[in-house]
């Protein structure tokens, strides 16, 4: 194993250490102050491995990994998710004199899951790193262990994610069976060299229980039916964990997936994605229309966010993937700081020794008129998930319509418009509220670091719908130095 | 000794991970849906062990020793929330412990 083959998995072996210091400093010290700064910092030198891994692009780490261009995008995401969620834990969590070591241990265990599996090449990466990810967070899910909710919750995830992992396993095991190799590029290359019908159905079958298990995670239609309840029951920072770091880390395996294969050149599968992407588009959008927990409805519209990014899997030849990634990634960024704003807000304003969260959408009542500062921030996350030009959210999805329109997807671009279309209503509603002139029930403290955080993420978005041109050349820079 | 075909043995694979899957969405017992669980792990290791075979390869047995240990994992979180909403709601069914409704 050469040095640069270290270099690039560099911060996953940061991480993987920073557990085991955890468990020892644990062992030696408990205090909740000391374990959360330590996760915090251990995850900031993660990401600030950057540089050391930069030189490694396009490297084969081993067998199992594959360091592209693209997961450094993903894991600077990750880690940018994880530190934010790492820092409001310590409020929402600080109830009683219980220290909540454990809570950060799970933490930095699905942060290292999440940044395995978007390096992944090979199944047994991605299962061992999905793995991680998933079992741990169902263990943060069910944190609260003297809320009803939240265990509820856990036992559904736990359920439903140990469905979806044997789906997934059964697709990998069918693909194995077919190609007798578990990388992702070598699939590709067995199934132009078989001629046997058998085989090939054995392939097809495989990576359509694959993709279905995959999409289980992302919480895609008709596999989406855990993501509210799950969202709803969580404490509020897991559920931003769910809603940022596992979305952003499963999309990444998809995408490689998806194009290392070359999957995208099968005519069966290419029609099932446009299915269930359209399907998670209308779906997601329309089921959110009713809600009234905040929560929920963010589960919804992530489910039709990630129907949205589905569009760049629709690509006609191997020219136009690098758009694809490039979409992919942007949108992604923009999600995530969308969703982070939010998440922010709902645990500073959440108590973990309370029965729910503050998520009813009749606590923002009149919000803007008691701190505008917050309620502006809110608004322009919101209106960046609904993609209004000025924020990052509408440069995001003019990358979608410019892939879809590059690749002729009439059809999704169709329904990627109506869906935002609808979409729309949800969140203009949400800001009415906020606008509305009622009593203010109760006030709303939120720490200075949660103000600093909360304006600016929203100085972000601002940012980058008015100038995408700063971080576009670095999303390009990214994706452009992918596979090949 | 005969020589097994790999679709006889994904066959087997097949049928055994239709069983567990119906038993996860049909019984209402949490045990029992752990337990269905447990076998749709273990038919997808037949399933490695197989491909594994037929390529002559120690690949798929290496995957079936990750899965048995992932299966531990599970069973064990499980398990642990099984006993909390036991105690909470003194019931195993999953129709009385659902809350969440919307």
């Amino acid at each position: 194993m050469s040095s640069l083959e270290l270099f690039a998995i560099a911060p996953q072996l940061i991480l993987s250490l920073a557990i085991v210091l955890q468990l020892l400093l644990i062992a030696v010290k408990r205090s909740t102050a000391l374990i959360q700064y330590f996760t915090a910092i251990s995850i900031v030198i993660a990401a600030g491995a950057t540089p050391l891994v930069l030189p490694a692009v396009n490297t084969q780490s081993t067998i199992l990994f594959y360091l592209d261009g693209f997961s450094i995008g993903v894991n600077l995401l990750i880690f940018l998710s994880a530190v934010i969620v790492c820092l409001i834990s310590g409020r929402y969590l600080a109830i009683s004199q219980e220290v909540h070591d454990e809570y950060y241990v799970l933490l930095l265990l699905v942060v290292l899951g999440a940044s395995l599996v978007s390096i992944a090449n090979h199944f047994a990466s991605v299962f061992l790193g999905l793995e991680l990810l998933s079992i741990a967070l169902i263990g943060m899910v069910g944190y609260l262990r003297s809320r009803t909710q939240s265990l509820e919750a856990g036992f559904k995830y736990l359920i439903l994610s140990a469905t979806a992992s044997s789906v997934l396993l059964f697709g990998m095991a069918m693909i194995y069976g077919f190609s007798g190799d578990m990388h992702f590029n070598y699939v590709s290359l067995s199934y132009t060299g078989a001629v046997n019908e058998q085989m090939r159905l054995l392939f097809s079958a495989g990576s359509v229980l694959l993709i279905a298990g995959i999409a289980f995670k992302l919480s895609l239609v008709p596999f989406h039916f855990w993501t509210p309840d799950v969202y709803q029951g969580a404490p509020a920072p897991v559920s931003m964990l769910l809603a940022t770091v596992s979305k952003t880390a499963m999309f990444a395996v998809l995408v490689k997936f998806w194009f290392f294969a070359q999957l995208y050149a099968n005519e069966q599968l290419m029609l099932i994605i446009t299915v269930i992407a359209f399907a998670s588009m209308l779906v997601g959008n329309l089921l959110a229309l009713q809600q009234t927990n905040i929560k929920r409805l963010l589960a919804y519209s992530s489910i039709a966010h990630m129907g949205y990014l589905l569009v760049t899997l629709k690509v006609l030849a191997a020219s136009s993937t690098q758009l694809a990634w490039e979409s992919a990634l942007f949108y992604l960024l923009t999600y995530c700081l969308a969703n982070l704003l939010i998440f922010t807000f709902i645990c500073q304003t959440s108590k973990a020794n309370a029965g729910v969260d503050n998520d009813d959408w009749q606590h923002w009542r009149g919000l803007f008129w008691q701190s505008p500062v917050q309620a502006s921030a809110l608004i322009f996350a919101l209106l960046s998930l609904a993609g209004i030009p000025l924020t990052a959210g509408f440069i995001g999805k003019f990358y979608l319509l410019t892939t879809a329109v590059d690749n002729g997807s009439w059809r999704l671009l169709a329904s990627l418009v109506a869906g935002s279309g609808i979409g729309l209503y949800y969140y203009l509603r949400i800001i009415f509220v906020m606008f509305a002139n009622a009593n203010v029930q109760q006030a709303l403290p939120l720490t200075r670091l949660s103000q600093a955080l909360i304006v600016s993420l929203s100085l972000l978005i601002l940012v980058f719908g008015i100038l995408p041109d700063i971080i576009s050349a670095e999303v390009r820079l990214f994706a452009l130095s992918n596979f090949g | 000794m005969s020589h097994i075909p790999l679709s006889h043995a994904f066959i087997l694979a097949g049928i055994l991970f239709v069983i567990g899957f119906i038993g996860v969405i049909a019984r209402r017992n949490t045990l029992f849906m752990l337990m269905s669980l447990e076998v749709m792990l273990n038919s997808v290791g037949i399933a490695f062990i197989a491909a594994g075979s037929a390529w002559q390869e120690a690949d798929g047995q290496i995957m079936f020793i990750l899965i048995l240990t992932l299966a531990a994992a599970e069973v064990a979180v499980g398990l642990a929330l099984l006993i909390r909403l036991q105690q909470q709601r003194q019931s195993l069914d999953i129709d009385e412990l659902s809350d969440m409704r919307g």
